[in-house]
């Protein structure tokens, strides 16, 4: 039977019984019965009407459906009738939610999504290096293995690059990725339009015959407005013209996590832009990631031998013979991963402090249930008279705890639906905490199955915990009794276990978690106070890609004096130099060195920076000693170095430095000697957390051999510093793409980026799980208030005094947090072992940052109990006694 | 008080199933309604079978549903709107089914309760 004809059904069996019995009423009267007696004896001999006709509704089938309703528009009901309480509790169900699937969302994308290609589980990452340290490798020895190897269907390496796509309007940065041609076969690709890069594409006579390339589809719809026509079109990429062939469907992102390319050219497309200098088929340059696709029935183990099998010939073959790091690479093996997930750089990077805050939006969570199973439980208590009365009309157990269930139900459900809102914008604000300052990480975050899956388990869980525990102790009624007492008050006094369980847990969970929060915070401000060694505000790095100029050797030189001459020229610019490691990105390059005279050692860790004139007065490093690099430290000029102090110590301890020498101990020195001629103070250049490394700083124009990395400017804001760059750039040497501004600032953010997201969230749910605590807390004392008015107002007449009436009501908040507290403490100081890692510069079990989390625990906790606790005490004993 | 006991004694249990059979051949006579049928069955079986409306009711809404009878408001002979039940053709068909398996059945408990007649 449809169920929207219900109703008139249900009208319909009302008048089919009210026809039986007026029938039978009539066949009485005809056999001589009065009217009233007739219908009485009708009535009787039909039995209960109530329950034929629900009987009979039972036939119709769907009988559980019609409950639900039932039970659904009831609890809609008693819910609107609460709103005070309906608000209070969708929202902390999506606060809990919400940031649960934020979290997730987050986790998901990064450390655990499959690449959406036929059977991911196939593929396996390939690395080469020594034991520990694995690598890419290069393209002859990516070739020799995809030869000779026998356990994989076929490799493929894949390479992201940025590259610059020039059009009519002028160059702009593009990501971009290279890919042999064995990648989208081996992947399983289907094509969104076109066809996808085969290894025809990749041999070298594409060279002559033109370079395919293959877009992305989000790129297609945005740059080309999804045009068709696309296909065949030339598109201009790193100053080389390729053709588009096709567009790869949105559900392949590239195989790094969080690097969407959007043109994907085959490797070969390198040797068309670079010629003779591509790396695409030098033994040393070592950039090709390769992946596989093992053979069905063949597994990782057996892979991983057949590699080494085949190993000595493909090194042999392979490997550089004049290469530096020979006896490096020589010892080199093959190892093998599950490639199932592709790569993700940021997942490595903050995988810990992910789960790290999964844990903490976890706990968030319980809070979040305890906090509710606590107002609904006070709330069933108010509701007692209710229960009652419906026990005693007929319903049953199962009936009254499912009504109560339901109720829970349509709060978790509006929660849940509120919390994957709020969590689509929770998720772009972590995505934007992440973020690093040269790219905008891609990350689809958009709700999958799984995350939809982990969404309704916890608001299956949340149902659990606030419906039907509590009402399982609740529908205990002792009809009765109760009826019998009469009263709009509830007779049984005392406090559900659960209840009084329940505070002492929330305090618990809610301590741990502003202690985290605080260890967090304080330890990521120690961070960032340190100081770097550099200047912070007010610098500005403008990276530059001189390749495709005309300029070399010594233009080129002259290309970088004329820009940086401009540049200082430029209004608002305080001072500007050249550098080519920038501080705390992972660039910098270990040289080993020893110095000339003296005593001093050899070290294999010296970090060596290339950077131009008045450097050290740009980047506000203090010179301690000697002098600045200056524009007079040319190539034909004596050769310089300046030390940092940790590097002068090492080479020269105890003795005077300035006109020593340091003597490059590398195979291949660029350079033998040199005289260091100043010493400046240790900057941190590859990670806050680490002291400075021994540090050498050669000036740009005695190693020109060593590629530029850009300008850096010191202005009064970064307006200055961009407009400077754009119009030295535009009048010296226009067609260069203008790569976008970097600040040391951003990138001293950005170092500390994992750092700061788990303080800055830390804090935030440390301060949602405190306020929760403070409402359940409230709730509980507000409710302990208002039952024992009569008692309170009876004390008072009795002769109680207002300081007593006060303790009397906390005393209860003072047991909790006497219960709550150390436990809460050791649940934070068995955590400490696990955060410890975590936190710069500070002990997790640190008593100051303990003690202020109590502090603030306490005080929120006394505000939330004396409330109503004063409201106790300004019972008027009369009233209250004339209540009853 | 001895009487109703008695009349209560008097009284058979349906049993499991026999009911749509009784319904089914009631109607076989032509369109009747709730209080019809259940008067029907009363004087037809000497006043012994007694249908409970909690179970007539459920029975006939079942039956429709199953599409053996279908039901049409009609106004009775004393002007009283009443909802009539008829047997479709497939009722039919299920009702000459029921019979034969009910005569099997009173065949068997025959021959179980009386063997030497068989």
């Amino acid at each position: 039977m449809n169920f929207w004809r219900r109703k008139t059904s249900g009208a319909e069996l009302d008048e089919e019984v009210r026809a039986h019995l007026e029938m039978a009423a009539q066949a009485r009267v005809e056999r001589g019965v009065d009217q009233k007696e007739a219908q009485r004896a009708a009535r009787r001999e039909f039995g209960n009407v109530g329950l034929v006709k629900d009987v009979t509704r039972d036939a119709w089938g769907g009988r559980w459906l019609r409950d639900l309703l039932d039970d659904t528009r009831y609890g809609l009901r008693m819910l609107a009738k609460n709103t005070g309480f309906t608000a209070v509790a969708v929202l902390t169900v999506a606060l809990g939610i919400g940031s649960n699937t934020a979290v997730f969302s987050l986790i998901d994308a990064l450390l655990l999504r499959s690449l959406d290609v036929p059977a991911p589980r196939e593929l396996v990452r390939i690395s080469f290096g020594p034991p520990g340290d694995p690598e890419p490798m290069s393209g002859p020895m990516f070739d020799r293995l995809r030869e000779q190897q026998s356990a994989f269907t076929d490799l493929f390496a894949w390479k992201n690059a940025p590259m610059v796509l020039t059009e009519k309007g002028g160059a702009r940065p593009i990501t971009g990725a290279y890919a042999t041609g064995s990648a989208f076969p081996t992947l399983k690709l289907k094509p969104r339009l076109g066809r996808l890069l085969t290894w025809q594409d990749d041999e070298p006579s594409a060279l002559s015959n033109g370079i395919a390339a293959v877009i992305s589809e989000a790129f297609w719809l945005e740059h080309f407005g999804g045009d068709p026509r696309i296909l065949g079109q030339p598109i201009i990429v790193d100053g080389q013209t390729a053709t588009i062939v096709g567009v790869v469907p949105r559900s392949f992102n590239g195989i790094t996590v969080d690097y969407a390319p959007q043109v994907v050219l085959p490797f070969i497309f390198d040797v068309a832009v670079r010629g003779k200098s591509s790396g695409r088929f030098r033994p040393d340059w070592t950039w090709f990631s390769p992946m596989g696709r093992l053979k069905p029935g063949v597994s990782l183990a057996q892979a991983k031998a057949n590699l080494s099998t085949i190993a000595p010939e493909v090194l042999k073959e392979s490997l550089p013979s004049d290469d530096q790091r020979i006896d490096y690479l020589r010892n080199g093996t093959f190892s093998l991963s599950p490639g199932r997930r592709g790569n993700s750089p940021l997942g490595e990077i903050y995988g810990r402090e992910l789960w790290t805050l999964q844990a903490l939006v976890g706990l968030l969570m319980i809070i979040c249930c305890a906090n509710l199973a606590s107002l609904q439980l006070s709330r069933t208590f108010n509701r007692q008279q209710e229960l009652v009365v419906r026990s005693a009309l007929g319903a049953g157990r199962v009936r009254l705890l499912r009504q109560l269930v339901a109720e829970s139900a349509i709060l978790s459900c509006t929660g849940a639906a509120a919390g994957i809102v709020l969590s689509q914008w929770m998720g772009a604000g972590l995505v934007r905490y992440i973020e690093q300052s040269d790219f905008p990480v891609f990350l689809d975050l958009r709700p999958n199955a799984a995350i939809y899956a982990a969404t309704i388990a916890l608001a299956m869980l949340t149902v659990l915990f606030t419906g039907a525990l509590p009402a399982l102790g609740l529908t205990h009624v002792h009809t009765e009794e109760m009826l019998r007492s009469g009263t709009q008050r509830t007779v049984i006094h005392k406090k559900h276990p659960l209840a009084a369980s329940l505070l002492p847990v929330q305090v618990a969970l809610s301590l741990l978690l502003a202690s985290l929060a605080l260890l967090f915070a304080v330890s990521t401000g120690k961070l960032l106070r340190t100081d770097p060694g550099f200047r912070v505000k007010g610098i500005t790095f403008f990276r530059v890609d001189f390749d495709e100029r005309p300029e070399k050797g010594e233009a080129l030189l002259d290309l970088y004096r004329k820009v940086l001459e401009a540049i200082r020229q430029a209004p608002g610019i305080a001072s500007a130099s050249v550098i080519k490691h920038l501080p705390l990105e992972e660039g910098g390059s270990d040289e080993s060195a020893a110095p000339v005279e003296g005593n001093g050692q050899e070290t294999k860790h010296l970090f060596a920076n290339v950077v131009g004139p008045d450097y050290f007065a740009t980047a506000g490093t203090k010179v301690l000693a000697g002098r600045d690099f200056s524009k007079f430290d040319r190539i034909d000029a004596n050769p310089v170095c300046i030390l940092n102090q940790t590097a002068a110590n090492f080479f020269f301890p105890h003795e005077s430095v300035l006109g020593k020498h340091i003597r490059s101990t590398e195979p291949k020195a660029n350079r033998a000697t040199c005289e260091v001629v100043g010493i400046v103070t240790d900057a941190k250049y590859n990670s806050l957390r680490q002291p400075a490394p021994p540090t050498i700083y050669y000036p740009y124009e005695q190693l020109p051999a060593s590629g530029w990395g850009g300008f850096i400017t010191r202005s009064h804001d970064t307006s200055a510093a961009v407009a400077a760059f754009k119009g030295a750039l535009h009048r010296i040497a226009p067609d260069t793409p203008l790569l976008p501004p970097i600040t040391i600032e951003r990138l001293l953010e950005d170092s500390i980026g994992k750092e700061r997201m788990t303080a800055t969230l830390s804090l935030f749910f440390g301060s949602l799980g405190l306020l929760l605590t403070a409402i359940g807390l409230y709730g509980l004392e507000s409710q302990r208030v208002a039952e024992r008015r009569a008692e309170i107002g009876l004390r008072m007449a009795l002769g109680a005094q207002r300081k007593d009436m006060l303790w009397f009501i906390l005393r209860e908040a003072a047991l909790i947090f006497a219960i709550g507290v150390p436990v809460g403490l050791s649940l934070t100081f068995g955590a400490s072992h696990f955060i410890g890692a975590l936190l710069y510069d500070i002990s997790p079990l640190d008593p100051r940052v303990h003690f202020a989390a109590i502090l603030t625990l306490l005080s929120a906790g006394s505000l939330a109990s004396l409330i109503p606790a004063r409201r106790a005490t300004n019972v008027d004993p009369m009233v209250a006694l004339r209540y009853e | 008080m001895l009487e109703k006991k008695e009349r209560y004694q008097n009284r058979i249990e349906l049993l499991q199933g026999t009911l749509d059979l009784l319904i089914l051949q009631t109607l076989q006579w032509g369109p009747q309604h709730g209080y019809g049928i259940s008067v029907a069955i009363r004087s037809r079986s000497g006043e012994i079978l007694q249908v409970d409306t909690g179970s007539l009711y459920p029975a006939l809404h079942r039956l429709e549903k199953q599409k053996w009878i279908r039901a049409e408001w009609k106004v009775s002979e004393n002007k009283q709107r009443a909802k009539y039940y008829q047997l479709t053709a497939a009722g039919k068909k299920q009702l000459s089914r029921e019979l034969s398996k009910w005569s099997q059945f009173s065949d068997a408990m025959a021959g179980v309760l009386n063997p030497e007649q068989t």
